[in-house]
């Protein structure tokens, strides 16, 4: 590939890409990495080792190093499939590289020599109101984006609160995790209580919850607790109302689960 | 190194990026508002759009760009559009078929391999173009389905952009009219949202593009570049047919059309018919192999549109009135303005094809792709009727995603036909301006419900904290607490159970699931059917939205009606069996049905 700087700047840095995105954790800095991995590279080489000598005017190559890398991420996951290991992070980033670095080398095989070049680049420089507009065109963007994903207030919406019971999961037997979650618009007073087969309340919780707070209680049953499947309600009224605002049921077998 | 001032061509762009920019925030401020649920008028959000549009029409309109400039007018016209749909869903995907894509996706990296069965839409398994690609972005970035996949089609929505603007400059020689096809094209009635969903499709379609792109360029192309160009077609072809049914079929009609159309005239130009008969023996061998069961989910739909027709046609069934809410329903009715504006763009897009189909025949018919698009260009209208017929609305509106790219390069060259030199030009450039900011305009309300087309309040504030929807959190409570059960849920539930939930949903006809979800009272037979069929937990949902995969995913907004609910009787018939009750949201009830006395 030597003498061929755009084939050598895609092999290399399509190798350094996979590896920032096979071993650097960081969701922001792979994800700089994988973009250019998976989304141009791979048609690039494609597209080079397919023209070899001829070199395409830019649009043209954007278009099929784009179109040819999506169909490459298509088809790639089809032959992974059938591949030891199957599709996983090192498995995509190895197919891409082999695949860039291989078309590149093809690439450049193809290619003749370039002649090195001669005088300086015209390169065409902004004026400065352009470069303003474009500030704000970018400022603008980023801030409709940071606006879109801000939670906002909205007071039509209708809030609810869930309760939810389960036999308790971690082996602990004759218990129930009983949860609660607001997503009232303002904080809320609860009375939870946990009647075993029918009797008086087993257990009763008084509780405060703001928006988006969630309470998970794990709460035995096996005191008085009747033999064989044993029915366990847990009621949930808003302070001061008698009627239930939410209630939910489980039946606890023998050894703790349920059903 | 020199410096030159870019001139007069770059203050004009980074005019029309100020613009675009404007346009984006002013379509989020519309979008933020919704979600507030003040209820703004959309005109705010029409606005932006178009801001977004009538710049880059204008700079186009004034004279030819070169083809790097055309490019970036339409890659910036193509991606702001989409980030419109991103601002109007960036917490989750809210789209009918996205949490079914999105499920694929999630499964694809969880168990490491393709085909996963997919309870809601099971022929998305055995198309695994879309999910296999964005399980490529998730596992190389750490990303969420929802990030990669949007990711994914921003990307598929650029190559369609620099495709479609080079295919059109390709076969008219007009790097202005090729522009201007691009943003006709953004008139169909797809583009900005439904088309834009994270789905099959939305991958498939740029391909299409992409593939019919590097055939015109490989006729023009010296003998000596025909199997340079083949690489990229080949490549494509092959991507399309494992990634969506009915674009893999569009295609193989496209080049065998193209192929006729070659041979009948005995063009010089290389005859694409190798990649017609590649094309269809990998599509029929992919349907045949791997994905028979396209068979029968695509033949009743088409089925039903063509018995729809012939019963509206004869006058059996009443035709499908355009813009009407069903008897009934809760959903608002687009406004006599919004629907006006929507027929202009029909009126508008049929005048640009009487202006534009003689010049096509007289400068472009010695281009078999150009007298192709002709022809879709008819076929479009055609497919218009079809919305007047109940049971073929849906057909017809994807057919015209397809055929619409043969209209936009007709009606472009009617565009061109009012920009030539003489009399009151700038009088005709503006009607120009505006028409095209009607077309898309008037395109996006036809293929949207109005009451949708700003954001609904999924995730809002409260008291300084964020708090979700009620069937979203029960989604995410299904991902603590029950990730892979088997739920029966309805429409709109069961998708968000699916995505973000990870579990498994069974939901409409499926088991009769809807009937067993909404009556008051339970057969004898129903509740064994589900048990036998795997399923663990009944979704109970009291809001009749649950079933709508628009609105079904939001916040309730009471409006000055009273919610739409099911009588609670359908809520407690699961109580009487007994059944566990495991979760109660107040609207929506959670049942195990292994959890009895």
């Amino acid at each position: 590939m030597k003498g061929h700087r755009d084939l050598e700047l895609a092999a290399a840095g399509s190798i350094v890409c996979a590896l920032i995105a096979v071993v650097i954790p960081w969701e922001p800095v792979r994800i700089v990495a994988a973009l250019p991995l998976a989304l141009f590279l791979p048609g690039y080489g494609i597209i080079a080792a397919a023209f070899g000598s001829h070199r395409l005017a830019l649009p043209y190559l954007l278009m099929l190093s784009l179109g040819t890398s999506l169909a490459v991420l298509a088809l790639g996951a089809l032959l992974l499939n059938y591949l030891p290991g199957g599709i996983r992070t090192e498995s995509w980033a190895l197919l891409l590289t082999v695949v860039i670095v291989l078309t590149c080398y093809a690439a450049s095989v193809r290619r003749p020599q370039p002649a090195r070049q001669q005088g300086a680049r015209h390169r065409p420089y902004p004026r400065r109101l352009d470069v303003v507009c474009g500030l704000v065109a970018i400022v603008a963007a980023i801030a409709a984006l940071i606006l879109a994903s801000t939670p906002l207030p909205a007071g039509g919406a209708v809030g609810y609160t869930a309760l939810w019971m389960l036999p308790h999961r971690f082996g602990a037997q004759d218990a129930v995790e009983v949860g609660i979650a607001s997503a009232e618009h303002s904080p809320q007073a609860y009375t939870l209580e946990v009647q075993v087969q029918g009797r008086k309340p087993n257990r009763t919780i008084q509780l405060s919850l703001g928006p988006g707070d969630e309470r998970v209680f794990e709460l035995p049953v096996s005191p008085g607790r009747p033999a064989g499947r044993t029915a366990v309600v847990a009621t949930l009224y808003q302070r001061g109302a008698a009627k239930p605002y939410r209630w939910v049921r489980t039946w606890l077998a023998a050894g703790g689960s349920a059903g | 190194m020199a410096r030159q001032h870019v001139g007069v061509d770059g203050s004009s762009t980074a005019v029309i990026a100020l613009c675009v920019g404007l346009g984006l925030l002013l379509c989020s401020l519309a979008d933020a508002l919704s979600r507030q649920t003040l209820d703004p008028s959309q005109v705010l959000f029409w606005g932006g759009v178009l801001l977004i549009v009538l710049p880059i029409v204008y700079r186009l309109s004034l004279r030819e760009p070169s083809l790097g400039e055309g490019l970036a007018l339409v890659a910036t016209l193509v991606l702001s559009l989409y980030v419109v749909k991103v601002v109007r869903d960036p917490f989750l995907f809210t789209f009918p078929d996205e949490p079914i894509h999105a499920f694929n996706a999630n499964q694809i990296v969880d168990h490491h391999h393709l085909f996963n069965a997919n309870p809601i839409l099971p022929v998305t398994a055995y198309f695994p173009g879309l999910g296999g690609a964005t399980s490529a972005l998730m596992t190389l970035t750490g990303m969420s389905s929802f990030g990669a996949g949007t990711v994914l089609i921003g990307a598929a929505r650029l190559a369609f952009a620099l495709a479609l603007f080079l295919l059109f400059a390709r076969i008219s020689g007009s790097t202005r009219l090729a522009g201007l096809g691009v943003v006709l094209y953004a008139g169909n009635s797809n583009f900005l949202y439904f088309g834009a969903q994270y789905a099959y499709e939305s991958l498939a379609l740029p391909l299409l593009v992409v593939v019919l792109a590097a055939i015109a360029e490989r006729e023009a192309a010296p003998a000596s570049r025909l199997r340079s160009w083949a690489v990229p077609i080949l490549l494509g072809i092959m991507a399309i047919v494992v990634t969506h049914h009915l674009t893999s079929y569009a295609l193989v009609v496209v080049l065998v059309a193209l192929a006729v159309v070659h041979r009948f005239r005995s063009d010089p130009k290389p005859n694409p018919w190798p990649f017609a008969l590649f094309a269809g023996v990998a599509a029929l061998g992919w349907l045949l192999i791997v994905a028979s069961s396209t068979i029968g989910y695509v033949s009743p739909v088409l089925r039903g549109a063509l018995s729809a027709i012939l019963h509206t046609a004869s006058g059996e069934t009443a035709p499908r009135t355009l813009f009407h809410a069903s008897a009934g329903s809760i959903v608002q009715e687009t406004p006599t303005l919004a629907r006006l504006v929507s027929f202009a763009s029909v009126g508008l897009l049929g005048l640009g094809f009487l202006a534009g189909v003689g010049q096509v025949w007289r400068r472009g018919r010695k281009q078999p792709m150009a007298l192709f698009f002709s022809i879709a260009a008819v076929g479009f209208f055609g497919a218009l009727l079809l919305r007047f017929a109940p049971a073929a609305w849906e057909t017809g509106n994807r057919a015209g995603e397809f055929l619409f790219i043969g209209l936009a390069f007709v009606a472009a060259y009617g565009a061109v036909l009012l920009l030539r030199s003489g009399p009151w030009l700038r009088l005709r450039r503006a009607a120009l301006v505006s028409g095209i900011g009607i077309v898309v305009v008037g395109g996006a309300i036809a293929g949207w419900s109005w009451d949708t087309q700003l954001a609904p309040p999924l995730r809002i504030a409260a008291d300084g904290r964020a708090i979700e929807s009620e069937p979203l959190a029960l989604a995410r409570w299904v991902q603590r607490n029950a990730p892979g059960g088997r739920f029966a849920a309805a429409d709109a539930d069961a998708r968000l159970i699916l995505a973000p939930g990870g579990a498994l949903a069974e939901t409409g006809a499926s088991l009769d699931i809807k009937g067993i979800l909404s009556e008051p009272t339970l057969s004898t037979w129903e509740e064994p059917i589900l048990r036998q069929h795997g399923v663990r937990y009944i979704v109970a949902d009291r809001r009749q939205l649950a079933t709508d995969v628009v609105r079904g995913y939001f916040f309730s907004v009471p409006t000055s009606s009273a919610e739409p609910l099911l009588p609670l009787a359908a809520i407690h018939k699961f109580d009487r069996i007994p059944l566990g009750r495991i979760y109660d949201s107040g609207r929506i009830v959670v049942y195990d049905l292994k959890d009895h006395p």
